[in-house]
């Protein structure tokens, strides 16, 4: 931009006198006197750079000079449509249309890419140059932005946007000559960048580089309730004071207000959905619809005139052992729900839904309107937006740290015991950490720092051995890691990484070291948990490196810890075990007496007990777990979404339709019978302490058997070590 | 029941308990002033001991009932079932003197002869069937599910023929779905194949591919008119009615010859929906083999089970009458 001296400086464009003040670029002080110069890498917003050199005028010396960064001076005289700098104009717009992927898509939309503006201008007909032959790619990773390098001409004009207009630093250049591109953070997908989507470099690019994804088919269907907001009236409301307002205006029907009256239920567990609620004003209840209650496994003499029907018995009959009185169930909410009574209330400020709004999974509970309600509901690239924005994000994390951090925290069991002022201690030093699907957050090897408590989505944990990669666990919203490192040797053992959307509570090992010193009991829980978790890992290591792969091996039987396998030679097909696991199992059956074959064997369908138990990713209640032994339970909140069902890839977990009774809200007070799906597989029968089918066999043909040691007899290898 | 090794402890308990009885018996029958006889202390002892382990056996029913009670295990009580059952037969000989005696307890012993003799043909059934099933029915699918399998073979037949000859018109079925076989089928059926989700494939949010059909070219109708004759003559009427006496396609050896004739007949393109058709027929025939097999393995029951009832009401008759009077 032009200095501010109020020196004037004499000089001649095209033939005219004028003066300007000293310091005034050549373009500027064209403009200043209604002469365009074409350019495409100049912003008036922007510090000029002089790379494309478009603006180039005739100065009489020996070479053009690029009006956007040359100073007037006195006397000048100057030429901006000279022939040799029209021919010069004209060789650069074609090499730039050799290139360009004409119409990009910015001129499909909108009809006006600066680029093939300027070039129909200048007479640009087909480029006489040949096209470049490798494309350099185009990223659709941002929810917002949608990046085409090839029809990047490398003006720099995004980079200056991001850096010195919003000051975020994000994008920049990489590479040199033809292999020369724009990158955002250290060449990472704009979506897994620190870029927050302000929309300025989309913006300030002059082509179809960067442009705007399309909203269409991504609004939320309105419907009479719902209410379109404007950018101007969204940034009226302190959690969109910093959101750009570009960015809202060009969303607009991916947020939307609603309002719900009392009593309206707002979602429902199970259902599938892509938004998130943000409550304005009012309150909601959210609870689990359906009474806790166990699908209770039969057995014993009691049992005979009791009609085998599909009965659910109330918790209090039943109490099942590793049962604390604490214990709640996680949701997708900044609350948990107490198992004891899985019921919360949710006020102005919070925000429900992310996991079902950022990962597509179910509704964790069932929301109701418990005052008049006002609400945003947003799709997902708003909620992405809305989560990098530092005042939301604050919002949300005080919320979290005011309702559910001490709850996560004393959720670990070895926590328990911590005093109330360490407590409140670690609810303001802990760090809240969100991590992009994928990221691994602590790999194998590394120096251990911290501890971490999951506080949404799933982690991975595994180990590398020679030959491959061993998952130990999936954790969900509840579960911690990293104090085997802590504990050990200082040395991370496994590799976490994030399989959706992840946020973390990050204990420092400060903290950590300090808990451990201050609280005895503290440290000798969990040294023991990380005990047991070595001894687990160390076993499956050895099993995945001791037993010689095979044709049936690969078809996942070495995932198993447990199967049911039937002889066929002794089988005489009696279903004498599918009716034992009926019986034992309300009247349903767990097991199907079909699947693999192999020599004279059956592997029946049912529960494998997998060393990777895929069934556990994404259980949006975290009701699929592994027990401290063998078997993967469901537990008796499941909502019946049937994600676990869809996960497990040989067909062994099914849904099933029971029959509960639950509080009547129409009826406060009284009890209705409805019919709830939950998720069904076999659980070994572990309170039988023999399963079964096994037990029922009558002619001896059913086991549960450890593949390992199974297919190495079998095989001839003898027994296993 | 496999009779192996592991009855080996059983048979010889049995043999033990068959051996002690049958001196006990000689040496009674000899001492008796007037011969062996039910009602003697020793005859009743026998009587008692045959009808207790009569008894027992037929509790097995009852047991099969409740089968996740904790009252030992169902093997055991299934060996006991065959084994004590099987030693009733000479104990209640042994209680009778060899003698069948008036018309109830003639009966008796006749109903005792055939419920043992049928109980003995059923073991030795079940200990042969299930290997004669498991070899020559490897696509064996459960039993109650035969039938739908069946309607799933004609609808993929129908298919794989309507791929290379074009619509022919044939009536389709309501409803579709996955074959309850399809773990065991001879060739891949995309249509029902469940992608393999690996740990690998989770984390990166994608799902294996389905294997895609094989391209198929559609032929003429000249091409195609042997084909289609066969196919609604032979092929479609044998799926149909797949049991029905007198079919070629019935016939493992004769199937061989059929589709082979038939792959001289047509174009090379054809040969893949005619292998998959052979599969088909192939599968649909062991069904009938299963079907046979099944019940041979559980028909022997219709027989044994009532006999076995009728047997224990009139022994307890038998018992009650003779007591008493």
């Amino acid at each position: 931009m032009s200095s501010t001296n109020t020196t004037l400086v004499e000089l001649t464009i095209d033939g005219k006198v004028v003066r300007v003040p000293e310091g005034t670029t050549v373009y500027d002080a064209a403009r200043l006197n209604g002469i365009a110069i074409p350019t495409l890498c100049h912003l008036q917003n922007q510090t000029p750079v002089g790379v494309c050199r478009l603006c180039v005028v005739d100065t009489g010396a020996r070479v053009l000079s690029a009006s956007c960064v040359r100073p007037v001076e006195p006397g000048m005289k100057l030429s901006t449509n000279s022939e040799k700098v029209l021919a010069a104009q004209k060789t650069l717009l074609e090499l730039l249309m050799a290139d360009h992927p004409a119409p990009c898509a910015r001129q499909q939309h909108s009809g006006d890419c600066e680029l093939e503006m300027l070039a129909k201008q200048a007479g640009v007909g087909t480029p006489r140059f040949a096209k470049r032959v490798s494309s350099r790619g185009a990223d659709d990773s941002s929810l917002a932005i949608a990046v085409d390098h090839d029809a990047c001409i490398l003006c720099d004009r995004c980079i200056r946007g991001c850096d010195e207009i919003k000051k975020n630093f994000v994008l920049g250049r990489m590479g040199k000559g033809y292999a020369a591109g724009i990158a955002f953070d250290l060449n990472a997908p704009m979506g897994d960048s620190t870029c927050i989507s302000c929309g300025e470099c989309m913006v300030s690019c002059p082509t179809g580089a960067l442009t705007n994804k399309s909203v269409v088919g991504t609004a939320i269907a309105a419907g009479t309730d719902a209410q379109l907001l404007t950018a101007g009236e969204l940034h009226r409301l302190p959690v969109f004071t910093d959101i750009s307002g570009t960015f809202l205006e060009l969303n607009r029907g991916a947020i939307v207000k609603r309002r719900y009256r009392k009593g309206e239920v707002i979602c429902r567990e199970g259902e599938f959905g892509s938004t998130a609620f943000f409550i304005l004003e009012g309150a909601a209840r959210v609870a689990i619809s359906s009474s806790i209650a166990h699908v209770k496994t039969q057995g014993g003499p009691q049992g005979f005139f009791k009609r085998l029907s599909s009965v659910l018995v109330g918790r209090e009959e039943d109490q099942r052992e590793e049962e604390a009185r604490e214990r709640t169930i996680p949701i997708d909410a900044p609350v948990d729900l107490a198992y004891g009574n899985p019921v919360a209330e949710l006020g102005p400020g919070d925000l429900f839904g992310e996991m079902t709004c950022m990962s597509f999974y179910p509704r964790s509970a069932t929301v109701r309107a418990k005052t008049d309600v006002v609400a945003f509901e947003m799709l997902r690239n708003v909620l992405d937006i809305m989560m990098k924005n530092k005042t939301f994000r604050a919002q949300i994390d005080a919320n979290y740290r005011r309702r559910a951090l001490e709850t996560h925290l004393r959720g670990v069991p070895m926590f328990a015991e911590l005093s109330p002022d360490f407590i409140e201690h670690l609810k303001g030093s802990v760090e809240l950490v969100r991590c992009a699907p994928g990221q691994v957050i602590a790999r194998q090897g590394e120096t251990a720092d911290s501890f971490f408590l999951v506080r949404i989505g799933f982690v991975k944990i595994s180990e590398e051995y020679p030959g491959g990669e061993l998952v130990l666990a999936y954790l969900s919203r509840g579960d911690y890691f990293g104090e085997i490192g802590l504990l050990g040797g200082g040395v991370r053992t496994a590799t976490c990484t994030a399989l959706d959307h992840v946020e973390l509570v990050k204990i420092s090992g400060d903290d950590f070291r300090e808990m451990v010193q201050r609280f005895p009991s503290v440290r000798s829980g969990i040294a023991a948990v990380a005990a047991e978790r070595q001894a687990a890992n160390a076993e499956r290591m050895k099993t995945v490196q001791s037993v010689p792969l095979d044709k049936f091996l690969s078809q996942g039987l070495m995932e198993a810890q447990s199967l049911l396998v039937l002889d066929l030679q002794k089988c005489t097909r009696c279903d004498a075990c599918v009716n034992a696991c009926a019986d034992a199992h309300d009247g349903v059956t767990r097991l199907v007496r079909e699947g693999l074959r192999f020599e004279g064997f059956l592997v029946a369908t049912s529960c494998r007990q997998c060393r990777d138990p895929l069934c556990m990713v994404g259980c949006p209640v975290g009701s699929i777990r592994r027990r401290n032994s063998l078997e993967v339970i469901i537990e008796d909140w499941c909502i019946g979404c049937g994600l676990c069902a869809r996960n497990c890839p040989y067909g062994n977990i099914n849904l099933h339709p029971f029959e509960v009774r639950v509080e009547d809200l129409e009826n406060m007070g009284r009890k209705k019978a409805v019919v709830q799906q939950k998720a069904t597989s076999c659980d070994l029968c572990t309170h039988l302490k023999e399963p079964s089918c096994v037990y029922a066999c009558p002619h001896d043909a059913a086991h549960r058997v450890d593949p390992r040691k199974f297919f190495a007899e079998l095989k001839g290898h003898g027994p296993a070590s | 029941m496999k009779m192996d090794r592991t009855q080996r402890g059983w048979a010889v308990a049995s043999l033990g308990i068959l051996g002690a009885s049958a001196i006990g018996y000689v040496a009674y029958a000899h001492q008796a002033p007037a011969g062996p006889r039910g009602g003697s202390v020793v005859g009743l002892t026998f009587g008692i001991v045959g009808f207790a382990f009569m008894i027992f056996a037929a509790l097995l029913g009852a047991r099969k009932r409740v089968p996740t009670w904790r009252l030992g295990r169902a093997q055991a009580w299934m060996r006991g079932h065959l084994w004590l059952g099987l030693l009733s037969l000479p104990l209640i000989l042994f209680h009778g003197g060899f003698h069948f005696g008036g018309t109830l307890t003639r009966v008796l012993m006749w109903l005792l002869i055939v419920t043992v003799g049928s109980g003995v043909f059923g073991a030795v059934l079940q200990n042969y069937v299930p290997r004669m099933m498991t070899s020559e029915v490897p696509l064996e699918t459960i039993y109650d599910e035969i039938e739908n399998v069946r309607n799933l073979l004609r609808e993929e037949a129908d298919r794989a023929m309507e791929s290379i000859c074009g619509p022919m018109d044939l009536q389709k079925q309501a409803s579709e779905g996955q074959r309850a076989g399809g773990y065991t089928a001879l060739r891949p059926i995309s249509a029902a194949a469940v992608p393999l989700r690996t740990s690998a494939a989770i984390s990166a949010g994608a799902s294996a591919a389905v294997a895609p059909a094989a391209e198929t070219m559609l032929l003429s109708e000249t091409e195609s008119a042997p084909l289609r004759r066969f196919y609604l003559e032979e092929v479609r009427a044998f799926l149909e009615q797949p049991r029905r006496r007198g079919q070629r396609l019935g016939d493992a050896e004769k199937v061989q010859l059929a589709f082979a004739g038939m792959k001289t007949l047509l174009p090379e393109a054809a040969h893949g929906a005619l292998g998959d058709l052979k599969d088909i027929c192939d599968e649909a025939r062991q069904l009938v083999r299963q079907e046979r097999l099944h019940h041979w393995l559980h028909g022997w029951l219709l027989v044994h089970i009532p006999l076995s009832l009728a047997l224990m009401v009139l022994g307890a008759v038998h018992a009650l009458v003779a007591l008493r009077y």
